[in-house]
């Protein structure tokens, strides 16, 4: 420091001055001083949840991300967290190279008049919250240009931006986990080994259609289907990748004596062709709709409307009862969102009717219970409980 | 597109600091900016109570283990403007803060007659 630092002697004169007892202190002290930047602003403090100072210290990253107009979030490798700034009405001093009393005593040649550099200062810090990961925007970006399957002329006269693991990562408000995770979930794949895509629903069911027939004519268990059969026999039709995709999406991979079969999920492929039926009107007959889907599933599969829960909602209140499409993925993200956009749809639900949709809202530890509570009010209609809205939907 | 990044783990292990929270302001004594300044001197008892001698008053304190660490981020020169209350702009992590030094209490005033010479 080029100004003249405290001297021991000039320590010692304040003690005294002070009335201290220097046999009572310890040997060493800490001669404070703003440092050149302390005023500058340049430093902020940073609450640490519990997890994310194991995750610094382990060498891993934290990412701060959002676009101008949305809220910053801050990501680990598989959380992501609210940003806001805590104010305190004390003063926070940031001082390198400080040391503790256990410090100093652990140290035998800490005698000394230690010059200690304020780093910066603040009257507030950022505090974090866990929060759900903003995925909604994931899906809207593939959305943009679903993959139609190779017969479509695409790809070279295309506008549309394709998307990176990388390109997610920066646009996405989420830790990367959380995205590949949802990536699965929404059941995207990589076409040409680095862009992301998600199928164009009359394509993936062009496939699924594919593979259901060839369960069909081949007899086999729908636990217990080869995908080196498929492969072979429905190479000609579409490309192998997108053979093997489908069945990746529509069944559990395992391997029996060497060789890779797939176990179907019956309830995913009796959701997607009740998807297919549904999106054709606005609503249809029930009793008719259910007629036709048990006749669409393939073999040995029973549709039931639990299949439906987060698809489709039935109108109990109607003569003849219907149903109709209403995607959970199709809602608003946050939610007040999506409870406004829920009561705009149907008056009054019941906690059996509405908790699909609301189910992907619940935070860590929290209820639908505790959702309901927050979000709408509840009265008796019929002898059932029911819940609307807490203020008048437009 | 990519506003605002924060630390990047890697080489070397994180410094270590520590924070002082004082009541009120912290103001220099004369007009111009804190930098340089002295604040005053820490000491800790032989118990390991801090006490901070700053200017004429004496605070006397504990240390406190932070439930929930500190990051220190220091901004990045170069990156774009950020508007108060953002996080953008580039960050890295250069310290971790696990301990805190609280003075709380209403700080003694140093009564004096005469400055002691050196």
């Amino acid at each position: 420091a080029a100004m003249s630092e405290r001297s021991r002697a000039e320590v010692d004169a304040t003690l005294q001055t002070a009335k201290l007892n220097p046999a009572e202190l310890l040997p060493a002290v800490h001669c404070l001083s703003f440092g050149p930047q302390a005023s500058a602003g340049e430093c902020c403090l940073l609450q640490l949840e519990p997890g994310l100072c194991a995750e610094l210290e382990a060498g891993r990253s934290l990412v701060i991300r959002g676009e101008k107009g949305e809220q910053a979030v801050l990501c680990s490798k598989d959380k992501t967290y609210d940003m806001k700034i805590a104010d305190t009405s004390n003063m926070l001093l940031f001082i390198p190279g400080c040391k503790t009393p256990e410090q100093l005593n652990a140290d035998p040649a800490s005698c000394n008049v230690i010059h200690s550099q304020i780093a910066g200062f603040s009257k507030n810090y950022w505090e974090l919250r866990r929060c759900r990961p903003k995925l909604k925007k994931l899906r809207k970006l593939l959305m943009e240009d679903p993959y139609e399957g190779p017969s479509s002329q695409e790809d070279q006269t295309s506008t549309f931006s394709k998307y990176t693991t990388e390109d997610l990562l920066s646009l996405i408000q989420a830790s990367e986990e959380e995205i590949l995770h949802h990536l699965q979930v929404i059941d995207a794949c990589k076409i040409e080994g680095r862009y992301w895509r998600v199928l164009e629903f009359s394509y993936e069911m062009k496939l699924l259609d594919h593979v259901t027939q060839l369960i069909d004519s081949e007899s086999w268990s729908l636990n217990k289907v080869p995908l080196r059969t498929c492969l072979e026999e429905l190479g000609s039709l579409e490309p192998r990748e997108m053979i093997e995709h489908i069945l990746l999406s529509y069944g559990r991979k395992y391997v029996d004596d060497g060789e890779v079969y797939f176990e179907m999920h019956e309830d995913k492929i009796c959701r997607a062709i009740a998807q297919m039926l549904l999106q054709n009107a606005v609503k249809f007959n029930l009793s008719e709709f259910q007629e036709v889907w048990q006749q669409s599933v393939p073999e040995g599969m029973t549709t039931r409307l639990d299949q439906l829960k987060g698809l489709a909602l039935v109108d109990k209140s109607s003569r003849p009862e219907t149903i109709f499409l209403l995607k959970v993925e199709d809602l608003p993200e946050d939610n007040q969102g999506r409870f406004n956009s829920l009561f705009s749809i149907r008056e009054k639900w019941t906690e059996v009717d509405i908790t699909p949709y609301i189910q992907d809202l619940c935070a860590e530890k929290q209820t639908v219970g505790a959702l309901l509570t927050k979000y709408a009010r509840s009265s008796m209609l019929n002898g059932v409980k029911v819940y609307n809205s807490r203020r008048p939907i437009s | 597109m990519t506003p605002c990044l924060s630390y990047s783990g890697g080489a070397g292990a994180l410094a270590q600091w520590m924070l002082v929270e004082l009541q009120g302001e912290v103001e220099p004594r004369q007009s111009g900016s804190l930098a340089g300044s002295l604040l005053g001197d820490l000491h800790y008892t032989c118990e390991g109570t801090p006490v901070l001698i700053v200017g004429h008053h004496i605070l006397y304190g504990k240390v406190v283990q932070l439930e929930k660490p500190f990051a220190v981020l220091v901004k990045q020169a170069g990156g774009p403007q950020p508007s108060p209350g953002e996080p953008q702009g580039h960050y890295t992590v250069t310290a971790l803060i696990k301990t805190k030094l609280l003075f709380k209490t209403r700080p003694k005033p140093i009564i004096t007659h005469m400055p002691k010479k050196v």
